[in-house]
């Protein structure tokens, strides 16, 4: 008899204890507590960093780990999926999940090196083409699931089916190489600058990450978009009946992410000079990990930006020591899979409301 | 909603104006790393294996044939990394093994083009690099060794005429993934190879796209579209193992022959699947890792600086009678 | 009856963190009686509840049953020991059989190992019998009103012999032909010499059925009365440490113009929804100024006429007219609502009322958010005045705006949900339900607040199951029954006999 008897599944009448095990300490080391878990990625990224600084392996008694080049590897690697987890954050911050990311940046990659290829556009109207493509399929989706009420990880699994098709029926299933230069069947030399870096320091991707995620701070932290979208993810009857303009904030919420998800393949196109329909399979995953290991809860309505960043930069810091260090690539999977986990479980220490 | 408009075109012209608006410069190598060690034997190398993807078994039997052999080699010591199928990931791999200062490295690209930048980066820092099984773009590489499909294909025709079929008949043809150039090259050998016996005839073409299962339900079906077919050309193991499996559950396994390629040396690959009778034939597609580290040690140890830029490796034909001693000649275990 | 407790719980004490959630608590239960539990939210009442129920198993203190001490590892421990608990959400799985549910994780089983369900059904019969409820138990539990769900939860504590039965606010979700019913059955129980810690915050059900009445305060006993000797009044004094003279307020301002007109409003959903009556006929009038109550038993349709009107109802076919002032009213939804001036507050306050993790000040700006924003951004300094302003009307008790929601009394929690409506300045307030499960003090402050909003010209429609709240509260009752307004009663001819009269759909003349 494994069922346990459901009265001991207690309902919680407003007063009831919290159930989870919280941790609780007096009051002023309490705030503490508190903001470690607000932090929480933080903290982490911090610790790793460190532990990251310690273990690495030295090269002519320089740490291999800190020289510049590395670092900027670091940044540069974390980039994409770093902008796609930026929209996933609000896709679940309302709640939802968006499984299509890795697919559209795929299908804007293909985009990208066909249209500048193939059809000899511009680089501006090319990434402006291409992100609208991704808003479009992005808002689609969004509305769907705001409209026929399917969850959106449905909805999405689909998307990301069809966004992998559509990606191979126009590249003929085959990626496109991008050659540089003036003539037919090439791409204007400036889009190879996605690779470059500025200064011979910072990546662009890793510049355009940045921007993305202190556009996306700001936005979070202080517009009325926000606040509907932690309302929606909080309760989201409770929204639509205080005027919430639900279906509004989820199309918006999707198209954001789409619109993130087609530049992060703009990006990996101008990095790998291809566009590839295959690229990008699995981001989405990486994605939710790195937002679940900044702190944002699946269930939605809590979490941050900046823990959704933290989390992206932690799991590029920890590829890259695991890496440096010859970890079993094998191995490295595991590790990365303790440490969402761990993540996770931090979560639910983190002090509840009674 | 104003505010969710605004939200995407602020989003969006963040994303133009850094996309466009920069002024950047494009990465040269790294300036001022030291090239690789000197060479001489008596002295400690560090070997960069960077695969495109482990989950492949002809791809672990690559990893495996270059662990072992540079175990034979004092000094050698190799690291491998795995990009998972991901083009990105394979270049931040490169990028890594650079940071730790590797002496040596060997890529198997996961895709040409992507990967040409940062195999050049490596190159031009002085550090020879051996590109296995698929090429890269240009020639900012030490030595490329690999396989000719078209010469497998032909070779697996020429058995079809001579020994397979020398009759004639039907025969269906289970293809790699749709636009890769091995499953091109695999079909365009084999046609070549059977052009000499006008009986035999192509009945019907499908892609299982490399793998055991699609093989198996493409197999289920062209079963039911073509009653009486004679034998399976697959572009490899797995998916004639995979049409097989499709044939013995009609019951027609012993009235159709069936032949693979790559010849893995391991427990499920085809050299084990001729040895124990489902397969007709198999056609190895060799490796390279251990010419790799044999070109590894002539550059770094015996200091050759003339090594030949391409090597093609040959094939070798599978059948019963070679079936068990291959499989211990190619490194099998047991 | 017998005198020997079955149970007795001496000093019991439970800290969370360095809060006191109760201390030092003695209570006993004896064979046969009701014994009532008072207390205003965050009294205690849950947390005692909880040690009996060995949910909670770390606490000061020891409890006895049969003169046996005994400790508790979980609920099923308790369980075991005869103790039982109807909580206010019921724990029964809505896809399984009324049988299924009574015996779910131990079900009988037959020799081969399988499900005896004949057993079952036999069983379930048997106790169903007992309750004098007529129900077939192969039923669904999902299709059963809340009252018949409630007798499958206590027909369940019977198949475990429990012996001492806590039951959490059971009528919470009752209407009052079934409060009738549900005290027959513990009529029944008392009589077979169960004892039943019962739990509830309406007086005049306590002094109906309760035997002993002990009154929490702040985590202790506050005081343990006789209801049939001590005064309603006493024992609110006992709660609230105060005394609190007028619960209802007197003494109206005369109504202001027709501001609803409802006439022969009816949804036709296009997918009927099991449990739903949509509006079948509804007529009445709101004038502003005017409080209006909104009768009937639990399914005559009070809920769906209240969502209908804010736009949030099922969807189909409207007929009939709604007008507010003197233009038709149509709401898409509850934004276009908010715009005409109509706020709502929903009976769920947590399910549909509240986002319960988040901060007061998050909850009390979300409906006015557009009114706080300059070109989309959120202007913080007048967000934050303007909580702060709110909070103090409503007198809302939290220790800040930043804290979640979800650590405010019930009482207070409802002041929140108001505020975020009132910052919409409504003429029209619909309330479902506004003074449910909320303690008598603040009841008294929501009453008080209501007679303040109508003095200021408001309209306000209220629908409630408590019936002296709607006689004392409503210049009109309207009555529903089906889905159709069946009677209107001015207050001087509004009786409960009436109301109930009117609510189980007997003739009555419509007095307008």
């Amino acid at each position: 008899m494994n069922s346990p008897n459901p009265t001991t599944v207690a309902a919680s009448p407003p007063e009831t204890p919290p159930r989870r095990r919280a941790i609780r300490l007096p009051k002023d080391r309490q705030a503490i507590v508190d903001n470690f878990f607000r932090f929480q990625s933080l903290f982490g990224l911090v610790a790793v960093f460190l532990i990251a600084i310690a273990v690495s392996p030295s090269r002519n008694g320089e740490n291999v780990f800190l020289s510049s080049g590395n670092l900027a590897n670091i940044v540069r690697a974390v980039s994409e999926i770093g902008i796609i987890a930026v929209g996933m954050t609000f896709v679940i911050l309302i709640g939802g999940i968006d499984l299509s990311v890795g697919a559209v940046l795929g299908l804007a990659a293909v985009g990208s090196a066909t249209l500048m290829v193939d059809s000899g556009l511009g680089i501006v109207p090319t990434v402006l083409i291409v992100l609208f493509i991704g808003t479009a399929f992005g808002a689609t989706q969004g509305a769907i699931v705001a409209r026929l009420g399917i969850q959106s990880f449905i909805v999405t699994l689909a998307g990301l089916q069809a966004a992998r098709g559509i990606a191979r029926m126009w590249s003929g299933g085959l990626g496109i190489p991008i050659a540089y230069g003036e003539g037919p069947q090439e791409a204007p030399e400036a889009f190879s600058l996605l690779s470059g870096s500025i200064n011979g320091v910072l990546p662009v991707p890793a510049l355009i990450f940045l921007a993305i995620g202190v556009g996306a701070l700001l936005v979070l932290r202080s517009t009325a978009f926000a606040r509907h979208v932690y309302a929606i993810g909080g309760n989201e009857k409770a929204a639509r009946l205080s005027g919430v303009p639900v279906r509004r904030v989820r199309v918006t919420v999707f198209a954001i992410s789409g619109l993130l998800a087609a530049l992060a393949g703009i990006i990996h196109a101008g990095q790998l000079n291809q566009g590839s329909p295959n690229d990008g399979a699995g981001y989405e995953l990486d994605a939710i990990a790195a937002v679940v290991i900044g702190g944002t809860s699946l269930a939605g309505g809590s979490g941050s930006m900046g823990g959704t960043i933290a989390g992206a930069l932690l799991l590029g810091i920890l590829n890259n020591i695991l890496a440096l260090n010859n970890i079993d690539a094998n191995v490295q999977l595991v590790v990365k899979g303790l440490v969402i986990v761990a993540a996770a479980a931090l979560q639910r220490l983190r002090p509840r409301i009674a | 909603m104003r505010y969710a408009r605004r939200a995407i075109t602020i989003l969006a012209l963040t994303a133009l104006a850094v996309t466009t608006g920069c002024s950047v410069e494009k990465d040269g190598g790294d300036s001022g790393t030291d090239a690789s060690a000197q060479c001489g034997s008596g002295k400690e190398f560090l070997i960069g294996m960077s695969q495109a993807n482990n989950a492949e078994p002809y791809r672990q039997v690559m990893n495996d044939d270059v662990s072992t052999a540079a175990k034979a080699v004092p000094g050698f010591q190799v690291v491998v990394s795995d990009a998972a199928q991901d083009n990105s990931k394979q270049v931040a791999d490169v990028e890594n093994f650079l940071s730790q200062g590797i002496n040596l490295l060997i890529i198997s690209p996961n895709e040409a083009k992507p990967l040409t930048g940062v195999v050049k980066k490596a190159y031009d820092q002085g550090i020879p690099v051996i590109v296995l099984d698929r090429k890269v773009e240009g020639d900012a590489y030490t030595a490329f060794i690999g396989g000719d499909n078209v010469a497998i294909g032909k070779a697996a025709g020429e058995y079809y005429a001579k020994t397979l079929l020398p009759q004639g008949g039907k025969v269906v043809e289970i293809s790699g993934l749709p636009g890769s150039t091995p499953a091109a090259e695999r079909a365009q050998g084999f046609r070549e190879g059977i052009a000499s016996n006008p009986k035999i005839e192509i009945v019907a073409t499908q892609t299982a796209e490399w793998l055991r299962e699609k093989g198996q339900s493409v197999m289920d079906a062209m079963l039911k579209a073509q009653p009486d077919i004679d034998a399976v050309y697959a572009h490899n193991d797995p998916m004639a193992e995979g049409a097989y499996l499709a044939a013995k559950a009609a019951g027609k396994e012993t009235a159709i022959k069936f032949t693979g390629i790559d010849a893995l040396p391991v427990a499920s690959g085809g050299i084990k699947a001729v040895e124990q009778g489902r397969l007709q034939a198999t056609f190895q597609y060799a490796t390279g890792g251990r010419e790799a580290i044999d070109l590894a040690k002539k550059i770094l140890v015996d200091c050759t600086k003339d090594v030949p830029k391409s090597t093609t490796l040959g094939t070798l034909q599978i059948t019963k009678d070679n079936a068990a001693q291959a499989y211990t000649e190619l490194g099998g275990k047991q | 009856m017998t005198d020997r407790p079955l149970v007795r719980m001496t000093g019991i004490g439970k800290r969370f963190g360095g809060v006191h959630a109760c201390r030092d608590i003695d209570l006993t239960v004896t064979a046969g009686e009701v014994h009532a539990l008072l207390g205003e939210n965050g009294a205690g009442k849950s947390t005692l509840i909880n040690v009996l129920s060995g949910v909670i198993t770390e606490h000061d203190g020891t409890i006895e049953v049969d003169g046996e001490p005994v400790s508790f590892a979980g609920p099923a421990d308790a369980q075991r020991a005869g103790i039982a608990t109807i909580h206010q959400e019921l724990d029964l799985v809505a896809g399984l059989s009324i049988a299924e549910n009574m015996f779910l994780g131990r079900e009988p089983r037959t020799r081969l190992g399988t499900v005896d369900i004949r057993r079952m059904r036999r069983q379930a019969e048997a106790h169903l019998r007992t309750l004098g409820a007529d129900l077939d138990p192969r039923r669904l539990v999902g299709s059963l009103r809340v009252g018949e769900q409630q007798l499958v939860e206590i027909g369940r504590a019977l198949s475990l012999r429990a012996r001492v039965l806590i039951m959490d606010e059971p009528t919470a979700a009752l209407a009052d032909a079934e409060v009738e019913r549900l005290f027959a059955t513990i009529t029944e129980l008392r009589r077979a010499g169960v004892g039943i810690v019962y739990i509830s915050h309406r007086m005049a059900e306590i002094e109906l059925i309760a035997d002993r009445v002990t009154v929490l305060r702040n985590g202790t006993v506050a005081g343990s009365v006789d209801p049939r000797v001590a005064s309603r009044d006493d024992i609110i004094q006992l709660m609230v440490g105060r005394s609190v003279d007028a619960l209802f307020g007197e003494g109206r301002n005369e109504p202001g113009a027709v501001l609803l007109d409802v006439r022969g409003l009816a949804v036709t959903p296009r997918r009927p929804v099991p449990g739903r009556t949509e509006p079948a006929g509804v007529d009445l009038t709101v004038r502003s100024g005017e409080i209006v109550g909104l009768a009937g038993l639990m399914g005559a349709g009070r809920t769906e006429l209240l969502e209908t009107l804010f736009g949030a109802g099922g969807s189909g076919r409207r007929a009939g007219q709604v007008t507010i002032g003197d233009r038709p009213y149509r709401p898409s939804g509850p934004r276009a609502a908010l715009a005409r001036g109509v706020a709502f507050v929903p009976e769920d306050r947590r399910g549909a009322g509240l986002m319960l993790e988040h901060s007061v000040a998050d909850n009390v700006v979300l409906s006015a958010l557009s009114s706080l924003t300059t070109l989309g951004l959120v202007r913080r300094p007048l967000l934050r005045r303007t909580v702060a302003e709110q909070l103090t009307t409503l007198a809302v008790k939290a220790a800040s705006p930043s804290i979640p929601v979800a650590t405010l009394s019930g009482g207070n929690q409802q002041k929140i949900v108001f505020a975020k409506q009132l910052l919409m300045r409504p003429r029209l307030l619909l309330l479902d339900e506004p003074t449910r499960g909320v303690d008598i003090g603040a009841k008294a402050e929501i009453y008080h607040l209501l007679h303040r909003l109508a003095d200021s010209g408001m309209a306000i429609l209220l629908a409630s199951s408590e019936l002296p709240e709607l006689l004392s509260l409503c210049d009109r009752v309207v009555v529903l029954h089906r889905g159709r307004t069946v009677a209107v009663l001015p207050r001087a001819s509004a009786t409960q006999q009436a109301i109930l009269a009117a609510a189980n759909g007997d003739d009555v003349k419509e007095s307008r």
